[in-house]
């Protein structure tokens, strides 16, 4: 009934940049997330292969280096949270399925995400910060006001869901995914109808 | 009529079926929604002989295509795709949008609604009605027809074993969950929706139940505005709406009575769009949820908190409002879910968390919150779902999180993460008090899940202070009834879901009981 913005549970922390009037305040009534996340996660194309068509370069720098600052999958024998999972692409796509007015709001995110980097980093640009220093960022972010720690907790989920969301990952995990099929459970049906 | 059974599967108009721009149907009762409330009024209406017709904004999915990946099920079962928030965005209100609404995707836990909660009810909002006597055999009728019984020892997973162990260990009050589940199959992805029938969601029960009577379903359907005419309902206006976005159909409906069971949520968005039964200002006031957290620890054993029946055993020992006002629930979650409901830091701490997310446990906390939201509408076109955790129900919150660590570090965990957006964890009990002192009640601090809207078109005998009767009517509009949560005076502290099934048999008994007045073609 309602016209809503549409966005997925993870993207909760970008409201208050709407409320901060960072953006026109009407700009989240929204268009319906017709095609979800849903269809667009789990491809195993890989990533050298991936263009990205929805996310701008600059964009994918900062969340590339996001990528590689939260998940450093090489040092803990994980599939690869940049080559062999397209965790970046699988955002790329996410985000052609957002509403006009998610979108804009997930731009600016990360157009501040960027660029909030104050005195005690030399005022660089969060995608150039080396990664102790980039996550000292993320760590600070996350300590900060309740925009900078509803905007971090944002953009850690996009990536984090958008790497695990991956069957691939889940051996290393001991994690068994859908059973029903596998273990061949029997369909019940509709229960009978009460007895009068 | 002739009643013939559905085996499988349900008879729903989708958009996909329609053909017409413009769809004019007639019905005794058109019911909006397809959950809990409307099911149950759909089925206890149709079998007494009243031309049913149940309108559904969500799709129809059938078992057969549920997935158990939950953010696939976010995507296609649940309102705004999973991302319904409150107005500050640091609180997610899950419920279901689809055909059988939230009970397809909830975790089967079935409470009855507490005695000391009904006789609050009675005292403040003059609901003598609704006493546990009176209620006794609607809770049993609805308990006989979802199978609803005590969870057996082979449904207490591991994480729930180790709940009992601690609470045990501590002395306190626990016990298995009841749950409407036939022969559960125990894959732990209740969340997802059950694949093969065996949650007694309205999916699979009620829903057929109306239908095999000849109560009709349209899903995709959504209604825009309730029809009012000499303060009678008269029926609604809806749109079909094609799973693109895109408008198939404009529907009116026109019917003797109206019920109203799209939720908490929904409900009163409907009656402010509608300029309706508000003459006590009260629609969308009064709003609750049960902000509800999830507290994960690790142990020393593997726990994999993704096996076996979702919810086992529940703590009750501070379930009275005089003891705290909260309970504890034990639950499992799957490898995507786990990935964002703890804060173990970044880079290393964060992979090395996941790495040993089989060792990871959870306890969920549910709060008797005080009813402090508001749903409305802002510029006519948005809705705002205005709620935030009270100052006066913070003290609650540290309570549920402090005994839920008390109870995981009984159990043996090593260490316990606060459902907090920065890292922050106690390593042993004597930590916990210093750990607890660093919580204050501010935006996106806390990590936030509401699984029960309600409250929000609150039932009364005064009509002052109060949207809907006793006996389920819109005290403004006759023949305009409510049948789903945003009924519920105060928060219940438990899972709703018993509730609201009771709660829409009596009201579908006091419907029936005044029919004459209302169906001019049928009588008793």
């Amino acid at each position: 009934m309602s016209k809503n913005d549409s966005s997925p549970a993870f993207m909760a922390g970008l409201e208050p940049l709407s409320r901060r009037s960072l953006l026109r305040t009407t700009a989240l009534a929204g268009v319906a997330f017709t095609t979800g996340c849903a269809r667009v996660f789990g491809r195993k194309d890989a990533p050298e292969q991936l263009e990205f068509v929805h996310l701008t370069e600059d964009e994918v720098r900062v969340i590339t280096h996001l990528t590689v600052v939260l998940l450093p999958t090489e040092r803990h024998g994980l599939p690869s949270s940049t080559e062999t999972i397209p965790t970046v692409q699988n955002l790329d796509d996410m985000v052609g399925q957002m509403s006009p007015q998610t979108r804009e709001l997930l731009g600016l995110g990360l157009w501040v995400f960027e660029r909030r980097p104050m005195v005690s980093f030399k005022f660089s640009r969060f995608s150039k910060l080396d990664r102790e220093e980039a996550t000292r960022y993320v760590h600070a972010m996350q300590e900060g006001s309740f925009f900078e720690r509803g905007l971090t907790a944002t953009l850690k989920a996009l990536v984090t869901l958008n790497y695990w969301r991956d069957s691939r990952t889940w051996p290393a995990l001991d994690y068994w995914g859908p059973v029903t099929q596998k273990w061949g459970v029997r369909r019940l049906g509709n229960a009978p109808l009460p007895p009068v | 009529m002739t009643v013939k059974s559905i085996l499988k599967g349900l008879p729903v108009t989708q958009a996909s079926d329609v053909v017409d721009g413009q769809l004019d149907l007639q019905a005794d009762v058109v019911i909006v929604g397809s959950g809990a409330g409307g099911a149950v009024t759909a089925y206890e209406l149709a079998r007494q002989g009243l031309s049913v017709l149940v309108l559904e904004a969500g799709p129809y999915v059938p078992s057969s295509e549920f997935t158990e990946d939950f953010t696939e099920a976010l995507e296609a079962l649940y309102e705004d795709h999973g991302g319904q928030t409150n107005k500050a965005g640091d609180l997610l209100l899950l419920q279901g949008r689809c055909v059988g609404g939230s009970t397809v995707v909830n975790g089967c836990v079935s409470f009855r609604t507490p005695d000391f909660i009904l006789e609050d009810w009675q005292r403040d909002f003059g609901l003598d009605n609704l006493t546990p006597e009176t209620l006794a055999p609607y809770f049993e009728r609805v308990e006989r027809h979802l199978s609803i019984d005590d969870n057996g020892e082979h449904e207490i997973a591991m994480h729930s074993r180790l709940v009992r162990d601690g609470a045990k260990a501590l002395g306190w009050s626990v016990k298995p969950f009841k749950r409407n589940i036939r022969d559960c199959a125990l894959t732990g992805h209740c969340l997802s929706g059950c694949k093969t029938e065996r949650k007694q969601s309205m999916l699979v029960t009620y829903l057929p139940w109306a239908a095999a009577h000849g109560a009709r379903i349209y899903s995709d359907t959504r209604v825009t505005r309730v029809l009012e005419e000499g303060g009678r309902a008269r029926g609604v206006h809806a749109e079909v709406i094609a799973h693109d976005g895109s408008k198939v159909a404009d529907m009116r409906v026109q019917a003797d009575m109206v019920i109203l069971a799209a939720g908490a949520v929904q409900t009163p968005l409907l009656l402010l769009k509608s300029g309706l039964a508000n003459r006590s200002g009260e629609v969308g006031r009064n709003f609750a949820c049960h902000p509800s957290m999830y507290v994960s620890a690790r142990y020393p054993q593997p726990v994999y908190p993704w096996r076996g029946a979702l919810l086992g055993t529940y703590v009750d020992e501070f379930m009275r409002p005089e003891k705290g006002g909260f309970i504890l629930e034990a639950g499992g979650l799957g490898a995507a879910e786990m990935c964002l409901i703890t804060e173990p830091g970044t880079g290393k701490p964060y992979l090395e968390y996941m790495q040993d997310i089989k060792y990871y446990s959870g306890i969920v906390t549910l709060i008797h919150d005080h009813n402090v939201g508001q749903i409305s509408w802002q510029d006519g076109e948005r809705k705002v779902i205005d709620y935030d955790v009270a100052d006066s129900d913070f003290p609650s919150m540290v309570a549920a999180l402090r005994a839920a660590a008390r109870v995981h570090f009984a159990a043996g965990a090593s260490e316990v993460f606060m459902p907090t957006t920065a890292p922050l964890k106690a390593t042993s009990e004597d930590e916990l008090e210093s750990v607890l002192a660093q919580l204050e009640n501010a935006p996106h601090t806390l990590r936030l899940v509401s699984y029960h809207p309600q409250g929000s078109c609150r039932m009364g005998a005064d009509p002052a202070s109060s949207v809907v009767a006793p006996h389920g009517e819109t005290h403004d509009v006759a023949g305009l009834y409510v049948a789903d949560a945003s009924l519920l005076p105060t928060s219940i502290i438990v899972n709703p879901q018993v509730t609201v099934y009771a709660l829409a048999t009596y009201i579908a008994d006091q419907i029936l009981d005044r029919r004459e007045q209302y169906f001019r073609l049928k009588s008793a």
